[in-house]
């Protein structure tokens, strides 16, 4: 039944975001982190004062991933603290909307703090956007969300193996490459101003690897929790 | 004895391999025409491309071999997978060190981020992340599952990154182009040397995939003793 | 180096690669081979006990 699925995947992903709202763990960490990087970068990159306007998608998206991928840990470590996991898979829940319910939240979560992060990025990179808003915040929703779409099959991945938490980045860069590469594109030709036309093609290498790997990873997240 | 056959065809399949690769050498070093502008550092390209060539093929196979065993659940297409895959990273591994070698002599740089180069670095740091991956689960029907899922991940994932990287370079061109450049008659010794390496490829990957079964016989044997 | 050194240096890396794995596989299945014989003989003599 199409209404049973939608509302075991609203259960799913509203109990994340209980969790979340009433400890605000990953959040507070991810936004800090998310920060953290920005002065990283302000400092490595203090060579570069003039351009630095044109490297501002770069960071940001750095700041995002690094950001995201805290997020990404979270959201599986906190089934592994108190063994969550196996009562979330005695459930008779279809695996697959584990993995959707999860995924949205995360993507949630990455969203609210890349939103605080882009803030202070704004602040401290001196930058005004007004009527870009709109460009960026698609290019931030379909980045964030293929991100989370590979990201939530890899983390569940990375927590059964014996490096847990450690594993996740590693096997997640390479992959979600395709990502980081549209979206600080996009975004820079958004912020340094080409021709709107010319975001078509990341918008769509974007809304493509999203759809291909929600897909793949709904179809295989049941093999890789099986225990 | 199946054993029996098995040796002899590899005997001669590794004459073959030493015959093929004698043979390669000679069309590359001697038959083949010098090129115009690189003058003999050129013929690089004779083993530097086919090496790419059967590290795509090794990564196809290890897809292949990763989806059947997710469907059947056969170990020997476990075996198969990971074979392919740790063959794909040695394939790639002789690309990302002939590749350099041949731009420092010819671009006065160690790496150009060209596509093929970066290409082939991502796609070396995918499945030495399946590697990884099997190197941190310990348990071995699990270790199966869990990289087949990350073998099919990592192969849809492939040809996206393949085409972000380009797209993303013809937004920031480089006077440092790859020349792949054939002539019709440097086209003999670019066949014969593709020739010769499929017979290595398949010569590498039978005694890999052999040696795999034999720990899988190990592992088999080591349970009944245990029982 | 003149462009003949780096072209050794690069086919020269190939087979360098290559000899190295092979080696490799071929000492693993060495230790294995006698693994499997170690444990073929254990599984005997446990059938010859029962």
């Amino acid at each position: 039944m199409r209404a049973g699925v939608l509302s075991k995947i609203w259960a799913v992903f509203r109990k994340d975001l209980l969790i979340e709202l009433r400890t605000k763990d990953s959040l507070n960490a991810m936004l800090f982190f998310g920060i953290v990087v920005l002065v990283v970068f302000h400092f490595a990159l203090a060579g570069a004062d003039d351009s630095i306007r044109s490297m501002v998608p770069g960071v940001l998206w750095a700041a995002f991933a690094f950001s995201g991928t805290l997020g990404l840990n979270r959201i599986f470590a906190v089934e592994k603290e108190n063994n969550c996991l196996e009562g979330l898979l005695m459930v008779p829940l279809d695996r697959g909307v584990i993995y959707v319910g999860k995924m949205l939240a995360v993507t949630v979560f990455m969203l609210v703090a890349e939103l605080i992060i882009f803030v202070f990025c704004l602040v401290f990179f001196n930058l005004t956007v007004w009527k870009e808003i709109p460009c960026l915040a698609l290019i931030f929703f379909l980045g964030t969300l293929g991100f989370a779409a590979a990201g939530t099959l890899l983390s569940a991945i990375s927590i059964n193996t014996r490096m847990r938490e450690t594993l996740l980045p590693l096997i997640l860069f390479p992959v979600v490459l395709p990502v980081l590469v549209n979206a600080v594109e996009a975004t820079n030709m958004v912020l340094n101003g080409v021709s709107e036309g010319g975001l078509k093609l990341p918008l769509t290498i974007l809304s493509v690897f999203t759809i291909i790997f929600a897909t793949i990873s709904y179809l295989l997240f049941e093999y890789v929790l099986e225990d | 004895m199946d054993q029996k056959r098995q040796s002899t065809f590899d005997a001669i399949l590794g004459v073959l391999v030493l015959v093929g690769m004698i043979a390669a050498l000679y069309m590359a070093f001697l038959q083949a025409p010098q090129e115009k502008t690189m003058g003999d550092l050129q013929r690089i390209f004779y083993f530097h491309v086919p090496s790419a060539m059967m590290g795509i093929l090794a990564f196809s196979v290890n897809f292949a071999a990763s989806l059947m065993f997710v469907i059947k659940k056969d170990r020997r297409w476990d075996n198969l997978a990971l074979s392919a895959g740790e063959i794909g990273v040695m394939f790639i591994s002789m690309v990302l060190i002939t590749g350099p070698i041949w731009a420092k002599p010819v671009w006065f740089v160690w790496w150009t981020w060209s596509p093929r180069l970066t290409s082939s670095l991502i796609l070396w740091m995918l499945y030495v992340a399946y590697l990884l991956i099997r190197a941190y689960v310990p348990d071995p029907d699990r270790r199966a599952m869990v990289s087949a899922v990350f073998g099919i991940v990592a192969f849809v994932d492939a040809p996206i990154v393949w085409f972000s990287i380009r797209w993303w370079r013809d937004i920031h061109p480089s006077p440092m182009l790859e020349t792949g450049g054939l002539s019709s008659a440097m086209r003999p010794a670019f066949y014969a040397c593709v020739a010769a390496f499929l017979v290595l490829f398949l010569y590498v990957i039978r005694r890999r995939y052999f040696l795999e079964s034999t720990r899988y016989e190990v592992e088999l044997l080591e349970r009944k003793v245990g029982a | 180096m003149n462009s003949m050194g780096f072209l050794f240096s690069a086919y020269s890396a190939i087979w360098v690669i290559l000899a190295i794995y092979l080696f490799s596989i071929h000492s693993r299945e060495k230790k294995l081979r006698s693994e499997v014989e170690r444990l073929k003989k254990m599984l005997e003599s446990k059938n010859h006990k029962l």
